[in-house]
C-alpha cells in the first residue's frame, strides 16, 4: 500500500489506476462490517435497495410490510460500544400509517437519479407513487393494471424523466413523471415482467425480463422491441472464460463480435478554425439498430420472438456500469451474462447454486474487479464475472436474501432479506484478505449448457 | 486567508512526458517537439544546437503526441491528445509562426470503462487511419479519406481485456495493428488485426503467445524489414509474419525508445535505471538473421528518446533532468559512449517541500525534494534577480598582479578610492585627500585633514573634482561622528549633486546637506539603537529616495531603477510603477561592488566577494533561480530545524539491479552547504513516511520525529511502524525515544506541545514524558478512528483537519477537559486527496488525485446541527496537476507598504515540477479579476481549438462542474503578452483603461 501511495506521488502509478487497485483490493475483502449497522425499522421482508445516484450517501429501503425508509449511510445516528459501532438508523419512512401510504408490500424503491429531493415506490397495491423527500409526501401516483414488480429509471436520461415499471401485466409501462400519465406502454411479453433494466449507454434503451422467460431489448422511441435474447444464441470464443495459452489465437479466429456500432463517438464541432471537422451525431440508436439490420422488426418472426432467455422466469437483470453486458438471474438457478451488442448468451458458467425462484431478486456489479453479487438463497455469492468463478461467499443473513446494493463510492456491499435485516459488508480492517484464487485444473470444462 | 482564490504557476512544468522528431516548421526544418504535461514546446535543430521557438500552454493534459505527415502534404502535423479525451491535429503557420489547429474533435464514449493503462494514440505509417485505445474493450478508429482530412470515427470491440500496448505495423497492404495484452492469468501474448473498412478487425498475418512477463512495449520497425519488437524484463523479441529473433538481455525495464536510422535497423532503449542500450537487428537484405544489444552509458531515467541527428539525442525525463546528448564511437575513459551535451533543469516530481525564510525577510525559499531513483535531488529555489556570471577571477595573491601607483599613501588604510574625470583618481586616507593621475600615476593634490580630526568616511562622485585641484569648499562641524555618507547625484544634473547625505552615529539620525554650503535641510531620526550602516541618494523613475541600510539588515527608504545593495544576503531595488520593489540576487556574501563598464562586459557589476572578483549583468526580470543538490537517491520527506540550522530528509537508495533491495535513512544536512551531516539508516523493511522538526511542553529542546512503517512483501498493508524521536547534538543525529505503532504514520504534526500522527485509520495524539531516569519516551494520550487511510493531517490551534486517502477532508477538534479527540464534520464527497492545508479557521483547501483543487468550508454557525456538521464546498478548480504538498509561504519579499504584500499566499509542489502559488484574493479584487478572466478567454483561444472555460472545470468520475472561487492567473498574467489592439478590446469590453488593467495585472505577477 504504502508502495502505492509512493508510486503515485511520483508519478509512476497513475492516479486513476492507483485508485482502482485500491478499492479493488477493498472489494476483494468485503467482511460483515463490525463498524456499521443499519436498524432496520421494517416488519417484513426487504424487497428493495438503493443508494442515490448523485451523492452516494441515502439508502433507500423498501419492504413487504408497505413501508420505505431512507438511512444516511455516511453519517451515523449514534455510536455504540464506545464510538467503534456505528449505528445508522432512518432518516424517515413512509408506512401504512401514512396518509398516502402504501396499503400492500412495495416491491421497488428507487431514487430519481437527478437529484433526491423524489423517489418513487412500486408496491403490490397496483401503485406506482412518486415521494417528495423533503415532506415525504406523495406527489405523482400511477394506477398500474397489477401488482407492480419492478421500477426502474434511466441513469443517464436528460430529455425525459420515465419510470419504467413491469407488473403482473404482460405490457410493460413507461410513467412519465413530468406529466403524471403513461408514455408508452411496450408489449411483447406474454407473462408479467419481473425485472426492468436501462440501458447505462444509452438512455432510450430499455431492457425488460419476463415471467415468460423472455428478455427483450426495446428502444422506446420506436415501437415493438428490437431484439429478444435466445440463450441458445452463443457467441462461442469472443471471452472463452479460461484461455488455454496456446489455443488462444486459434480459438478466437473462430467468431468476431460483429460490433458495428459506428456512431458512439460524439464528436465536438470545432468553431473555431477552418479546419476540417469531424461530423458526428451522439445517438447510439444508429449502431444498435445497424447491427440487427432489417432482419427484426416490431413483427418479428413469431420463431423469434419466442426465444426465451432462461428457462421459466428472469427474476433479476443487472446491466454492467461499461454498457457492454447484461447479467440475468432466472428460476432456472442461472446466472447469465449477455454480450448487449451482438445479443449473444456468453455461455459463462456461473457458480450459483440455488437462486430464488418465485421472487424478483437485485442483482449489484462492481467494475474492478469485475463481480456480480447475487443473492443465493441465505448467502450472497461475489462472482467474477470473467471466470463465473465464486470469490467471496457473504454468509450473514437468516432468510433467504432478496437484493444486493453495491455502493461504488464507499465500496460497501448492502443486503437485505426475508429477515428484515440489511446487513453492510465492509472492505475487511486492515486490508489482508487478498482474494485468493483457487487454481482449479485448467482442462475443467467451465461451459454451462 | 479566504474563498477568493488566485491560482498561478510560478515555475512552468519540467517532467518530460513524450518527444517527438519531424518537419514540422518547414519541409527543410528537423524539430524536436517537447511534451511537458500541459505544455508544448516547439524546438529547432540548428547546427549551434537546439533553439526554442515556440512554448505554449493547452488546455489539456496531453495524453498522447504524435507527428505524421498525410498524403500530399510536405511537412509533418501533430497528432495530440489530451487525457479528457478531446484530440486536435496541429499544424505550423510559417506566416504567423503560430499553430494551427486543423481538426480536433472529442472521442469520449459512454459504453466501455477508462483504460487502467495508458491511453494510446497512434497512427497508421501509411496515414489511412487514427488508432485510439481509451476505454477497455474498445478500439476506436478515426480514417482519413483521400485528401488527408479525417473522416467520421467508429469502434471496433477489442476483446483483449488488459491492453498494454497496440501499435500500427509498417508495410502492409491494410491497415494492420499488433496489441500487446495480458490474459486473466497474467500471461502476455502479441496478436495482429487488420482494420477492414467494414468497421471490425479481421484476424492478422500472425500472432505470438506467452511472451516474457515483463514485455510492456512495442516497436513497429519500418520497411523494408517490418514486424515488431517486442521488449520485456528479460528478452527482446523480433517478430515478423515470416521471422521470429530473440536475445536475453540483463534484466531491466525499458522505459522508453528511439530509431535510429530510418530503416530501422537500430533503437536507442532506455531502462528504470537510466542506462542507455543500442539495439541493432542484424540483417541481410530483407531477411533478418537476429537482434544485438550493447549498453551505450547512463543518462537520467528515460521516459522518451528521440534521435535527432549527427549521433545526436534528446533524453526526456520525467524523474531527473532531461538531456541533449552524444553518442560518440569511442568511448571515454569510464567505457561510456555517451556524452551529456545539455541537460535541462526538471523539478519534477517533487514529493516533499519546505519553505523557510533564512532571513527573515518574508521571502520563502523553497527546498523540493525532486526527481525520484538515482536522479533524486534537492533543489533550493529563489525567487530573484538574476546575475549572469560572464567572468570571474579567484584573489589569490601569487596571481595578482600588483600595481605599485607613486601618487598613493600606501602606509595608512585607505578608506576610500574612486575614479574620476580628467584621468584622476582620488584617494582618501584617514588624514589625506590625494588627487592622482591615472596615466602618469603622480600625485596632482593633496588636502591634509587639520589637526585633531580623522577622516571616517568619505564619498565622492566622479565629475565633482576639478581638474588637478583639490579644495576645501566648505567644512561644518556636526555634534555626532559620521557613519556614513552618500553625494551620489540626483536632480536634473546627472553628474552633479545638489545633496549630500549624511548618516549619524548616537542620535541615530540621517541628515540631508545641500551642496555646496553644506547646510542643513532636514534630519530625520530612525529610531531605535541600530546605526546607518549605508546611505543612498537615488531617484527611480523621476522620484528620489533617500535609502538608508541599517546594521541589523533593515533598510529603509525615504520618499525619496535598480539600486544594489551588498550584504551576506544581497538584493536588487528597483522601482515599478512607483513603488520599490526588493528582489534577491543569485549570489551569496558580497562584501563590495561596483558598476562595471568596458568594452568586454557592458553595464556589468563588479562583484568583490571573499577570494573571489566576479563580473556579471543583472538580469532585467525577476525569475526563478534553481539550484540542484545531487542527493543519487530518493529524497522523499523534507524539513527544516531553526535551532540546528539544519535539514532532515527521508531517503531510499535503490540498488540499481533489483527493485527490491532498497535501503532506508533518515540523512542530517547543513542548511548552507547541504553537507550531509550525520546518518540513521532504518531496518530492513522500514520506509521512511513522514518527517518532523517539533519541541514539547516543558521541554526546550528541538527534536526530529520520524515516523516510519515496516512494509514487508506479500503484506497489504503495513501493520507495524516507529516513530523516531532524535535531537540534533554536534551535528548528528542522536536517538533518544522511539515508539512502536500499528500502523504506517503517514504524517506527523507538532500539537499543543505533543505530537499528532496518522497511523492507518487512526489518528493519534501522543505527549512527551520524563521518565525516573530522566529519559523520555512518547506516550499515547487520545485517538480518533474512523478513516479509510489518515494520510494527511494539518492543525491550527486546537483544530485538525484530517485528509483521507478516499474520503475528502474531515474536522476534528481536541478537547482538553476530557483528553479526547472529536469529528465535528466532514466533507462527505469521496475526493481522493493528494494534499491538504488549513486556510482559516472555517476554510480548508485539498487536492484531489483527479487533479482538481477544492475549499471547503465548515459551518459553524449553521441553524441545525445537521448544517453544522456537514461542510460545505465552496471552491472547485481543475489545476490539471497532481499536487503533492501545500506550504504557506511566499516565494517573493514582502513589503509592508505594497498592497500585495498583504496578500496570503501558498506555495504547492506537483508531480511535474511545477511550482505554484495560490493567493487570497480580497472580494473586491477577485470580482474584478474574474471579468477579466471572462473577457479574456473570449480573446484567448486555446491551442487546439479547446476551452479554457472546460479545462478548468471541476471534474471527476462522478461528475464535472463549473470552476467557482478560483482563478487562473497563468490566463489573467497572459493579458501582458497580448498585442495592443486587443488589450484595448478587453479595455473596452470591461470599460477599464489599458493601463489601469496593466498595472493591476502586474501587481498579481509580484506575487511570484
Amino acid at each position: 500500500m504504502w508502495k502505492d501511495i509512493q508510486g503515485r506521488e511520483t508519478g509512476r502509478i497513475r492516479s486513476n489506476s492507483f485508485a482502482n487497485r485500491f478499492k479493488s483490493r477493498r472489494i476483494s475483502s468485503l467482511q460483515l462490517s463490525n463498524r456499521k449497522d443499519f436498524v432496520s425499522p421494517h416488519r417484513g421482508s426487504i424487497n428493495s435497495l438503493q443508494v442515490d445516484l448523485t451523492e452516494g450517501r441515502y439508502l433507500l429501503s423498501g419492504a413487504s410490510d408497505a413501508s420505505a425508509a431512507v438511512f444516511d449511510v455516511q453519517r451515523a445516528t449514534d455510536y455504540e460500544a464506545s464510538g467503534v459501532i456505528a449505528k445508522h438508523k432512518c432518516l424517515f419512512t413512509v408506512d401504512k400509517q401514512h396518509e398516502n401510504g402504501h396499503k400492500f408490500a412495495i416491491s421497488s424503491a428507487i431514487w430519481y437519479p437527478i437529484d433526491t429531493g423524489l423517489f418513487i415506490t412500486g408496491s403490490s397495491d397496483h401503485y406506482i407513487k412518486v415521494w417528495d423527500t423533503n415532506t415525504a409526501q406523495a406527489v405523482v401516483d400511477f394506477k398500474m393494471p397489477g401488482k407492480v414488480y419492478r421500477t426502474a429509471m434511466s441513469s443517464l436520461a436528460m430529455s425525459h424523466t420515465l419510470i419504467a415499471a413491469g407488473t403482473e401485466d404482460v405490457q410493460v409501462r413507461l410513467c412519465d413523471i413530468a406529466s403524471g400519465a403513461f408514455a408508452h406502454t411496450l408489449s411483447g411479453h406474454r407473462d408479467g415482467v419481473m425485472s426492468v433494466e436501462w440501458s447505462t449507454s444509452s438512455e432510450w434503451v430499455l431492457y425488460t425480463g419476463g415471467c415468460d422467460g423472455a428478455i427483450r431489448f426495446w428502444d422506446i422511441r420506436r415501437a415493438g422491441c428490437f431484439r429478444v435474447l435466445d440463450q441458445s444464441v452463443t457467441q462461442l470464443g469472443v471471452r472463452p472464460p479460461i484461455l488455454k495459452h496456446m489455443a488462444v489465437s486459434k480459438k478466437v479466429s473462430a467468431a468476431k463480435s460483429s460490433l458495428g456500432g459506428q456512431n458512439r463517438l460524439k464528436t465536438l464541432q470545432s468553431k473555431h478554425t477552418s479546419s476540417q471537422i469531424i461530423k458526428g451525431s451522439s445517438s447510439a440508436k444508429a449502431s444498435v439498430e445497424k447491427s440487427r439490420q432489417k432482419r427484426l422488426h416490431p413483427g418479428m418472426l413469431s420463431m423469434l420472438d419466442r426465444a426465451t432467455a432462461h428457462y421459466g422466469v428472469v427474476t433479476g437483470l443487472k446491466a454492467t456500469n461499461d454498457g457492454m453486458y447484461l447479467l440475468s438471474s432466472g428460476s432456472d438457478s442461472r446466472i447469465r451474462l449477455w454480450d448487449i451488442e451482438s445479443g449473444c448468451n456468453t455461455l459463462l458458467n456461473f457458480e450459483t447454486g440455488r437462486i430464488q425462484t418465485n421472487k424478483a431478486i437485485q442483482l449489484a456489479t462492481s467494475d474492478d474487479p469485475a463481480l456480480v453479487f447475487v443473492p443465493c438463497m441465505k448467502t450472497v455469492k461475489a462472482l467474477d464475472m470473467w471466470s463465473g468463478r465464486t470469490t467471496l461467499m457473504l454468509r450473514g443473513h437468516y432468510e433467504n436474501v432478496n437484493t444486493c446494493c453495491f455502493n461504488s463510492t464507499d465500496q460497501d456491499l448492502y443486503t437485505s432479506g426475508a429477515d428484515r435485516q440489511i446487513l453492510v459488508w465492509s472492505p475487511g480492517g486492515s486490508m489482508e484478505g487478498e482474494m485468493v484464487q483457487d487454481e482449479v485444473a485448467e482442462d475443467k470444462d467451465n461451459w454451462s449448457d | 486567508m479566504s474563498v477568493w482564490n488566485y491560482v498561478v504557476t510560478a515555475q512552468k512544468p519540467t517532467c518530460v512526458s513524450h518527444d517527438c522528431v519531424g518537419n514540422f516548421t518547414s519541409p527543410q526544418e528537423l524539430n524536436l517537439i517537447v511534451a511537458k504535461c500541459t505544455r508544448i514546446e516547439i524546438h529547432l535543430l540548428t547546427p549551434q544546437g537546439v533553439q526554442t521557438i515556440l512554448d505554449v500552454p493547452l488546455y489539456g493534459r496531453i495524453a498522447t503526441l504524435e507527428l505524421f505527415r498525410p498524403h500530399g502534404e510536405a511537412q509533418d502535423l501533430l497528432f495530440i491528445t489530451i487525457e479528457r479525451y478531446k484530440f486536435c491535429v496541429l499544424q505550423w503557420d510559417s506566416e504567423s509562426s503560430e499553430l494551427v489547429t486543423r481538426a480536433m474533435g472529442d472521442v469520449s464514449d459512454r459504453i466501455g470503462l477508462p483504460t487502467d493503462n495508458d491511453q494510446i494514440g497512434i497512427i497508421d505509417p501509411d496515414c489511412r487511419l487514427i488508432g485510439l485505445h481509451l476505454y477497455d474493450g474498445l478500439f476506436k478508429v478515426i480514417p482519413f479519406d483521400n485528401k488527408g482530412q479525417l473522416k467520421e470515427a467508429f469502434n471496433i470491440r477489442l476483446e483483449e481485456l488488459q491492453v498494454l500496448d497496440i501499435k500500427f505495423l509498417y508495410g502492409c497492404t491494410r491497415p494492420t495493428i499488433a496489441v500487446l495484452y495480458q490474459d486473466i492469468k497474467d500471461a502476455r501474448h502479441v496478436k495482429t488485426y487488420e482494420v477492414s473498412l467494414k468497421e471490425d478487425f479481421v484476424k492478422g498475418p500472425w500472432s505470438q503467445n506467452n511472451l516474457d512477463y515483463g514485455a510492456d512495449l512495442l516497436i513497429p520497425v519500418p520497411q523494408p524489414l517490418c514486424g515488431v519488437l517486442i521488449i520485456g524484463e528479460e528478452t527482446i523479441v523480433y517478430c515478423s509474419a515470416n521471422a521470429f529473433k530473440a536475445i536475453q538481455i540483463r534484466p531491466c525495464i525499458t522505459k522508453a525508445y528511439g530509431r535510429v536510422d530510418i530503416d530501422g535497423s537500430r533503437y536507442l532503449l532506455g531502462d528504470h535505471a537510466g542506462l542507455l542500450h543500442l539495439l541493432v537487428i542484424t540483417h541481410e537484405k530483407e531477411k533478418v538473421t537476429g537482434l544485438k544489444i550493447e549498453l551505450l552509458g547512463e543518462t537520467s531515467i528515460a521516459s522518451s528518446i528521440s534521435y535527432l541527428d549527427n549521433a545526436v539525442a534528446f533524453v526526456g525525463s520525467s524523474y531527473g533532468d532531461s538531456q541533449l546528448i552524444k553518442l560518440n564511437t569511442q568511448p571515454d575513459a569510464k567505457g561510456s559512449y555517451v556524452e551529456i551535451l545539455e541537460s535541462y533543469v526538471n523539478l519534477g516530481p517533487i514529493v516533499g517541500l519546505c519553505v523557510l525564510d533564512l532571513e527573515r525577510q518574508g521571502q520563502g525559499q523553497v527546498v523540493t525534494c525532486s526527481g525520484a531513483y538515482k536522479d533524486g535531488s534537492l533543489r533550493i529555489v529563489r525567487s530573484g534577480i538574476g546575475i549572469n556570471e560572464q567572468a570571474s577571477v579567484e584573489l589569490q595573491e601569487d596571481e595578482m598582479e600588483e600595481t605599485e601607483i607613486e601618487g598613493f599613501l600606501s602606509e595608512v588604510q585607505t578608506l576610500f578610492c574612486h575614479d574620476a574625470v580628467y584621468n584622476q583618481l582620488v584617494q582618501v586616507t584617514s588624514n589625506s585627500v590625494r588627487l592622482v593621475s591615472s596615466t602618469t600615476r603622480e600625485l596632482r593634490n593633496k588636502w591634509d585633514a587639520p589637526a585633531g580630526f580623522t577622516v571616517n568616511v568619505a564619498t565622492s562622485n566622479a565629475s565633482q573634482i576639478g581638474d588637478g585641484t583639490l579644495t576645501e569648499v566648505k567644512h561644518v562641524l556636526l555634534e555626532y561622528e559620521v557613519s556614513c555618507i552618500d553625494m551620489n547625484p540626483i536632480g536634473d544634473n546627472p553628474n552633479y549633486s545638489q545633496l549630500a547625505a549624511v548618516g549619524m552615529w548616537t542620535d541615530i539620525t540621517v541628515r540631508i546637506f545641500v551642496l555646496p554650503d553644506l547646510t542643513l535641510i532636514t534630519k530625520e531620526q530612525l529610531g531605535g539603537e541600530i546605526i546607518p550602516r549605508s546611505v543612498l541618494l537615488c531617484a527611480f523613475e523621476g522620484i528620489s529616495y533617500l535609502l538608508c541600510a541599517l546594521g541589523d539588515g533593515h533598510l529603509l527608504n525615504f520618499h525619496a531603477t535598480h539600486v544594489f545593495a551588498a550584504s551576506d544576503r544581497p538584493a536588487v531595488i528597483y522601482s515599478n510603477n512607483k513603488k520599490l520593489v526588493y528582489s534577491n540576487v543569485n549570489l551569496k556574501e558580497v562584501s563590495h561592488l561596483c558598476p562595471f563598464n568596458s568594452a568586454a562586459f557592458p553595464d556589468s557589476l563588479a562583484i568583490a566577494r571573499e577570494g573571489e572578483l566576479t563580473i556579471g549583468t543583472i538580469n532585467d526580470i525577476q525569475k526563478l533561480h534553481i539550484r540542484t543538490i545531487p542527493v543519487g537517491e530518493h529524497a522523499r520527506r523534507i524539513c527544516h530545524q531553526k535551532q540546528s540550522r539544519t535539514f532532515a530528509i527521508c531517503s531510499v537508495r535503490n540498488h540499481p539491479s533489483a527493485e527490491e533491495s532498497e535501503m532506508h535513512f533518515v540523512r542530517l544536512l547543513d542548511d548552507q552547504t547541504f553537507d550531509f551531516l550525520s546518518t540513521y539508516p532504518l531496518d530492513a523493511f522500514e520506509y521512511g513516511c513522514s518527517i518532523l522538526s517539533c519541541s514539547f511542553t516543558d521541554d526546550k529542546n528541538a527534536y526530529y520525529c520520524v515516523g516510519t512503517a515496516y512494509v514487508l512483501p506479500k503484506e497489504n498493508g503495513p501493520t507495524k511502524g516507529r516513530i523516531l524521536v532524535f535531537i540534533v547534538e554536534e551535528g548528528r543525529l542522536q536517538l533518544i525515544a522511539e515508539k512502536e505503532t500499528e500502523g504506517a504514520v503517514y504524517s506527523l504534526n507538532a500539537f499543543n506541545g505533543k505530537l499528532l500522527a496518522a497511523i492507518n485509520q487512526k489518528i493519534q495524539l501522543y505527549k512527551w514524558m520524563v521518565r525516573d531516569g530522566g529519559t523520555r519516551e512518547l506516550q499515547s494520550e487520545c485517538g480518533h478512528h474512523g478513516h479509510i487511510l489518515a494520510l494527511f493531517v494539518q492543525t491550527r490551534g486546537d483544530f485538525i483537519a484530517g485528509g483521507d486517502l478516499m474520503k475528502s477532508i474531515s474536522f476534528l477538534i481536541y478537547k482538553h477537559e476530557e483528553g479526547a479527540i472529536e469529528e465535528r464534520t466532514r466533507d462527505y464527497n469521496a475526493n481522493w486527496i493528494s494534499a491538504l492545508e488549513i486556510l482559516d479557521d472555517d476554510t480548508y483547501l485539498g487536492a484531489d488525485s483527479c487533479y482538481n483543487l477544492f475549499t471547503v468550508k465548515k459551518n459553524s454557525e449553521g441553524p441545525t446541527e445537521e448544517e453544522r456538521a456537514s461542510m460545505e464546498v465552496v471552491g472547485e478548480y481543475h489545476l490539471g496537476e497532481f499536487v503533492n504538498r501545500f506550504r504557506h509561504g511566499s516565494l517573493v519579499m514582502r513589503m509592508p507598504d505594497s498592497e500585495t504584500g498583504q496578500i496570503p499566499t501558498l506555495i504547492f509542489g506537483t508531480v511535474n515540477g511545477v511550482i505554484g502559488v495560490m493567493a487570497s484574493l480580497p472580494q473586491e479584487q477577485y470580482a474584478f479579476l474574474e471579468k477579466l478572466q471572462t473577457s479574456l478567454r473570449k480573446v484567448i483561444k486555446g491551442v487546439g481549438g479547446l476551452s479554457h472555460e472546460q479545462w478548468r472545470s471541476f471534474t471527476n468520475e462522478k461528475r464535472t462542474a463549473e470552476a467557482r472561487n478560483f482563478l487562473d492567473g497563468d490566463l489573467i498574467e497572459s493579458f501582458l503578452d497580448l498585442s495592443r489592439s486587443k488589450m484595448e478590446e478587453i479595455s473596452k469590453g470591461m470599460d477599464v483603461q489599458v493601463e489601469e488593467l496593466c498595472k493591476r495585472v502586474e501587481e498579481l505577477i509580484r506575487l511570484h
